[in-house]
């Protein structure tokens, strides 16, 4: 209930509207190369930061866009950019 | 019954209206207006109920609801707040915790025993040994915890929600709420204004003493309340009260419906801009011993039992308070008739001159530096003891009320629910509001304004800083409000004392618990030194009115207790709601939203049983027998029709269409030919397989796809995820709902569609694994594909939903020369598990990958470039022989199917079974389980651990599969 | 095979008055005693499309412009184009007798995916409020507009035609699938007002009005 996100196209909405994505770790890796440590850390490790960081969200109940925001994890706030400070 | 006043402007009863209640089985007359509490005083009530622990007897305290004291059974409902409850004709009301009455409780000795329950009592003895906690507990039970529901009970009433929304909600309609609304309305701010009363005013609303140049505080409330009421952008919501308060000012509340009212309660959440908060002020308890004995009350509750309902508390009061209400009060009471022999003010100066004044006028003594050290009488105040502070000097008065308040507490719920931390402070005694949550602002007494003019300018300051936030006010506005500030008097200076100076044996810190000063000291002594945890070993704040009343003079009780230098300790949390609300309140209207099929109307007539199955509403069953024989054997024999439409069914078309269809399955999708169906599935980046389906080319970069129902939500939402970053260009369009879908199986399935459609639907015209577009009567698109999920000849004819009651009314109509019947979810399940077809989350679960499923054929592995998500994970799983296997299994000695999820053991468990069934086709009991991959060999044995089975086992081998018609010629004839 | 009939997934148990036979769909044009307003009609008959592309500046559908700003909606014509996102619109008939579906691919007809309502008529927006906490009156927007939402906790798209007085309404799609449920969620909503079940005649006469 207290979370809201700002989607690019609907606009702020109560976070129930929209499914995580998980933390913003850049495109998949080519599959060349690839071990499975690699691998696995690209699907599972996360930085876990206590402070702002850059995540993914999905509108479903809404337009049904991918986007990102930056969140400070420990306020559950919205951040503009990752360094915004209040 | 009392006589009521009926000449006071600040009345809100109607004297001349009666209303008949039953109290213990007798009819008693209560007036318009009246709460339950206040109707049960008027007809000389004083004890209400008996205390959880030590049956004391308990009475009228604060009129706000902050205790149990006055929670009674209210028509067959309990724990009702009978302070707060408006009195309606016809109720019934009964008294909690007793054994015989609240006036004679036969377990009020256990008062007495007070010496053998210290604090944390039973978390000492009970365990010891654990034998007698089973038997002591049910004595317990017997005698404490208040209010009894049965676990049936249905709770009567309407109920109902709404989500508004605001640039400006204040909370609290008292003249800082008031001031504030109007502040930020004058910006054209649209405001909300809650109140938890049934009306505005606050604490002006119900004195009558001089608000400024002979104007009283009533009448300047009632002039506030008309202008808020007249200005059109505050929505005012009274009798409404704040239980929550969260990130980025969501607001919640609940309101109870007036009689005009289509709701009995509501249950209110707001999302505003900005907050301001005018709360007040409650009074703090003053501790003293028999501190809460019938006739003991705060100066607001006396106050408002003679200005708003009408009748004075008794004949005689002694006040022992700490403020200058308490000096106010006394003389309103006075005026009113009642005798008032002295008060004892905790101050020794700071009075208001003029109420001194006021006082002395009537003769009313004085005696200041003052404190009540004891209540007596068995069951009501007969005498008070006063004593000077410092205990030197004692005196007696007879009294049948003692007004008692040691100062005010600030409600500062909805901040510090929202994250505001308190901050102890010295001058007002107040645990204070610091670091508020961005765009709230406090207003008001609860910020220590005392002098009125003061609160309204602190009001409207609050208001032009809520309006600021929402950008709708300038910066010299702002200044001017803080200017005005600066010109009045600034918060009142507040009482220190918390005891009066007694041992505290009987001096009660929290009322619902029966948590004594003496406990308080023993759990300090025992090392529990800050407040939540002498919240949880002494119980102090536990009860159903959580901090009301020990709120804040526990964590000054504490620090006094431990000499500390500073107030640093803080007050327990608070945490919504921050008034007990009802679960009714909150589940709202809590209307039915499932999907519907378009077949439902038509299943329903013909019998279906239905259930809710994730998001949709489906027939499980066709007959009282579960088994399903009767509608399995006639899809094995004759024909049967399912309705199919919770599939998902999706249309993906764009340039970058099979890219997107190449990244999230398995397969090579570049393969398949127009006019066929390719059986497919997805995986997540473990390999582990979430979804199958099919698909089919439309055309170049245009494909109609189908899911399982489970996953039709999440369809388009999983292809955009792992496409993301791709800056493809595709279009993803949700067919779920459009197209209805029937499942014709059944030997006779060919005969029963070749009536109804013009094409060939022979197996040379329209082979296994086929798919045709074709119109029924030149009118009704037809998507038609041949699978065999059941193992029979079987047609999925997806149609667009408006069509589908016509083509199942054709399709019935046609079958029934060759027995067609309908076949719910359950018999689908049993036929395709007969054929060992998987239903995903039910062959596997989360950690179940393609490959574990015997579904590796699927993946394509010389399908490269596309990044597909999972195979990655599934070449690392390829040779991994820890894993989990899907295997088909048969019961010995003919033995009846373990159920579905029962575990597969031998020393320990080895794996679970998926499905299982006695089949009717194949005459025996036959299933699928996964189970460790050293298991999987054919001929193992399986030895089945139930649920319940009290270590019965049941055995089981692993077969070959599937099980029914292992060629497949069935599905293909 | 005489009785091919299309039917809607909205059901109202009021009793029609004068209804005609559209494309297979039974239209209700009246229902007995539609009163005073508001009111909920069902326009599930009404054809509804979907449009995608990456470059949706060049499409005209139907000769409209389609809005640059994702939530905006324009009505021209009797059509409803809506910008759903970056890639989307939805298009909406609102009046008139039929629609041609337009053939290139990027269309697709989603009628059948989804009930349509309006809502029209005094108080729309406190019968909204009680389902959704969509702020169907914030200053910010003009009318008419787009909310992609939930409403009574299931997604729909809501658009609001008018915000003035009497004439205040929205129009609403929902998955096909909830619609019993959301309107019997709807009409207890809308109880405390009035809310009537109406034929189409009278959405006719109120898009006409707007």
């Amino acid at each position: 209930m207290a979370l809201t996100i700002t989607c690019p196209i609907c606009g702020k909405r109560n976070g129930y509207e929209f499914r995580y994505g998980g933390e913003e770790k850049g495109p998949r890796p080519d599959e060349k190369d690839l071990t499975p440590e690699s691998w696995c850390d690209y699907v599972h490790m996360n930085k876990c930061v206590a402070g702002v960081q850059q995540e993914w969200w999905f509108h479903r109940d809404g337009c049904g866009s991918w986007f990102t925001i930056f969140r400070d994890t420990t306020t559950n706030l919205e951040k503009e950019t990752p360094e915004a400070k209040e | 019954m009392m006589n009521r006043f009926n000449h006071l402007p600040t009345l809100k009863i109607d004297t001349s209206d009666k209303i008949p209640f039953t109290y213990k089985g007798k009819t008693y007359y209560g007036t318009k207006g009246d709460t339950i509490a206040t109707a049960l005083y008027a007809n000389g009530v004083r004890i209400y109920a008996r205390s959880l622990k030590y049956h004391r007897p308990r009475g009228l305290y604060s009129m706000d609801g902050e205790c149990s004291n006055t929670m009674m059974e209210v028509n067959g409902i309990p724990n009702v707040r009978t302070e707060t409850t408006f009195l309606k004709p016809g109720m019934v009301v009964k008294e909690q915790n007793v054994k015989g009455s609240a006036e004679n409780d036969f377990l009020g000795f256990i008062d007495k025993m007070d010496w053998a329950m210290p604090a944390g009592f039973y978390y000492d003895t009970m365990h010891k040994p654990a034998k007698i906690w089973p038997v002591a507990m049910k004595q317990i039970r017997k005698a404490a915890g208040i209010g009894k529901l049965s676990p049936d009970h249905h709770m009567p009433g309407k109920y109902d929600e709404i989500f508004p929304t605001c640039d400006v909600c204040v909370i609290g309609g008292g003249p800082a709420g008031m001031t504030a609304a109007l502040a930020a309305a004058q910006k054209g701010l649209r405001v909300i204004l809650m109140e938890a009363r049934p009306w505005l005013g606050g604490h002006f609303e119900y004195r009558t003493s001089e608000y400024i140049d002979r104007q009283t505080h009533h009448e300047r409330a009632v002039q506030l309340a008309k202008e808020v009421e007249k200005t059109e952008n505050i929505r005012l919501f009274t009798h409404t009260a704040n239980v929550g308060a969260y990130n980025n000012n969501l607001i919640t509340g609940f309101q109870i419906g007036k009689e005009s009212d289509v709701f009995t309660e509501r249950y209110i959440e707001i999302r505003a801009n900005s907050v301001v908060v005018a709360t007040g002020c409650i009074e703090r308890p003053l501790l003293f011993e028999n501190n809460e004995r019938p006739g003991v009350m705060q100066a607001g509750c006396a106050l408002r039992l003679a200005n708003t309902y009408g009748m004075l508390p008794g004949k005689t009061a002694v006040f022992s308070i700490g403020h200058d209400l308490g000096l106010e009060t006394a003389v309103s009471l006075h005026d009113l008739g009642m005798s008032v022999p002295v008060i004892a003010d905790i101050r020794e100066d700071g009075q208001d001159p003029a109420l001194l004044k006021a006082v002395l006028d009537r003769k009313i003594t004085i005696l200041k530096g003052w404190v009540a050290t004891e209540a007596h009488g068995g069951k009501q105040v007969k005498k008070v003891t006063v004593k000077s502070v410092d205990a030197t000097v004692s005196k007696t008065y007879d009294c049948d009320v003692l007004v008692a308040s040691a100062g005010f507490t600030p409600l500062t719920g909805p901040l510090v629910v929202n994250q505001a931390k308190l901050t102890y402070d010295n001058h007002t005694n107040f645990f204070l509001p610091t670091d508020l949550p961005k765009k709230m602002y406090a207003a008001g007494r609860l910020l220590g304004f005392e002098n009125a003019k003061s609160i309204e300018a602190s009001g409207h300051l609050a208001g032009l800083k809520a309006a600021y936030g929402c950008e709708n006010c300038s910066i010299a506005d702002l200044g001017e409000a803080k200017k005005a500030m600066e010109n009045l008097p600034g918060p009142a200076r507040g009482t220190k004392l918390v005891t009066a100076p007694v041992k505290g044996r009987k001096t009660f810190i929290c009322f619902d618990e029966d948590t004594s000063i003496k406990n308080i000291k023993q759990s300090i002594d025992k090392g529990f030194d800050v407040p939540e945890l002498i919240k949880r070993f002494s119980g102090a704040g536990l009860g159903p009115g959580q901090g009301g009343i020990p709120g804040h003079n526990l964590p000054l009780f504490t620090a006094k207790y431990q000499a500390l230098p500073d107030i640093k300790i803080r007050p327990t949390t608070v945490r919504p709601p921050l008034v007990p609300t009802l679960i009714a309140t909150y589940a709202g209207t809590n209307h039915t939203m499932f999907k519907r099929t378009p077949m439902d109307e038509m299943q329903r007539k013909d019998g279906g049983i239905f259930r809710n199955i994730g998001v949709w509403q489906r027939a499980r069953y066709f007959s009282k027998d579960f088994t399903c024989k009767a509608e399995i054997e006639n899809v094995r024999n004759n024909v049967g029709m399912l309705d199919g439409s919770t599939l998902g069914k999706f249309r993906i078309h764009g340039p970058d269409a099979l890219n997107a269809l190449q990244r999230v399955y398995v397969s090579d999708l570049s393969k398949i030919k127009e006019g066929r169906v390719k059986y497919t599935a997805m995986c997540n980046d473990d390999g582990c397989v979430i979804d199958d389906g099919v698909v089919v080319k439309l055309g170049e970069n245009d494909y109609y796809f189908s899911t399982s129902t489970g996953r039709a939500g999440q369809t388009i939402e999983w292809i955009r995820y792992h496409t993301r970053y791709d800056n493809w260009n595709f279009a993803l369009v949700n067919l779920t709902d459009a197209m209805g879908v029937i499942n014709l199986s059944g030997p006779n399935a060919r005969k029963v569609l070749e009536k109804v459609v013009d094409i060939d639907v022979s197996n040379e015209g329209f082979g296994f694994s086929e798919y045709k577009e074709f119109t029924i009567a030149d009118t009704i698109p037809v998507k038609a594909m041949r699978l065999g999920f059941v193992g029979e000849l079987s047609y999925e004819l997806h149609v667009p939903a408006s069509y589908m009651k016509t083509l199942w009314l054709m399709l019935n109509e046609a079958g029934k020369e060759f027995k067609i019947q309908n076949f719910g979810v359950e018999a689908q399940n049993v036929l395709r598990m007969e054929k060992c077809h998987v239903i995903l989350g039910q062959e596997s679960e989360q950690r179940t990958n393609l490959l574990d499923i015997g579904m590796g054929f699927l993946w394509s592995r010389k399908k490269t470039g596309y990044k597909t998500v999972g195979v990655a994970a599934l070449a690392q799983a390829e040779n991994d022989n820890t894993r989990l296997k899907l295997v088909g299994l048969k019961m010995e000695n003919n033995g009846r199917a373990p159920k579905d999820g029962a575990l597969i053991v031998d020393d320990r468990v080895r794996g679970h079974v998926c499905t299982a069934r006695n089949s009717f086709s194949l005459n025996e009991a036959v299933g699928m389980a996964l189970v460790e991959g050293d298991m999987s060999k054919i001929g193992t044995r399986l030895a089945f651990y139930e649920d319940e089975c009290k270590g019965e086992l049941i055995y089981g081998t692993v077969v070959e599969t599937p099980f029914y018609d292992p060629e497949g010629k069935r599905m293909k004839m | 095979m005489k009785d091919i009939k299309r039917y809607s997934a909205v059901e109202f148990k009021a009793t029609p008055l004068k209804n005609e036979n559209r494309g297979n769909w039974d239209v209700v044009l009246e229902y007995h005693g539609e009163g005073e307003g508001p009111w909920l009609v069902d326009l599930s008959h009404r054809t509804r499309l979907d449009l995608q592309c990456a470059d949706l500046a060049a499409k005209k559908p139907f000769g409209i412009t389609i809005p640059e700003t994702p939530c905006r909606s324009v009505l021209e014509k009797g059509i409803l184009v809506n910008r759903m996102n970056r890639i989307q619109t939805s298009i909406y008939h609102l009046g008139g007798e039929t629609m041609d579906i337009p053939k290139e691919k990027e269309y697709t007809d989603v009628t059948e995916a989804t009930i349509f309502v309006a809502i029209f008529g005094n108080n729309v927006f406190s019968i909204c409020e009680k389902l959704s906490a969509l702020d169907f009156a914030g200053a910010d927007q003009q009318t008419p507009f787009l909310f992609q939402g939930p409403f009574s906790h299931v997604p729909c798209q809501i658009v609001t035609l008018s915000r003035d007085a009497e004439k205040s309404g929205v129009v609403l799609t929902c998955s096909r699938g909830y619609g019993k449920h959301m309107i019997d969620g709807i009409l207890h909503a809308g109880e405390e007002f009035g809310l009537t079940p109406a034929g189409e005649a009278r959405f006719t006469s109120w898009i006409n009005n707007l």
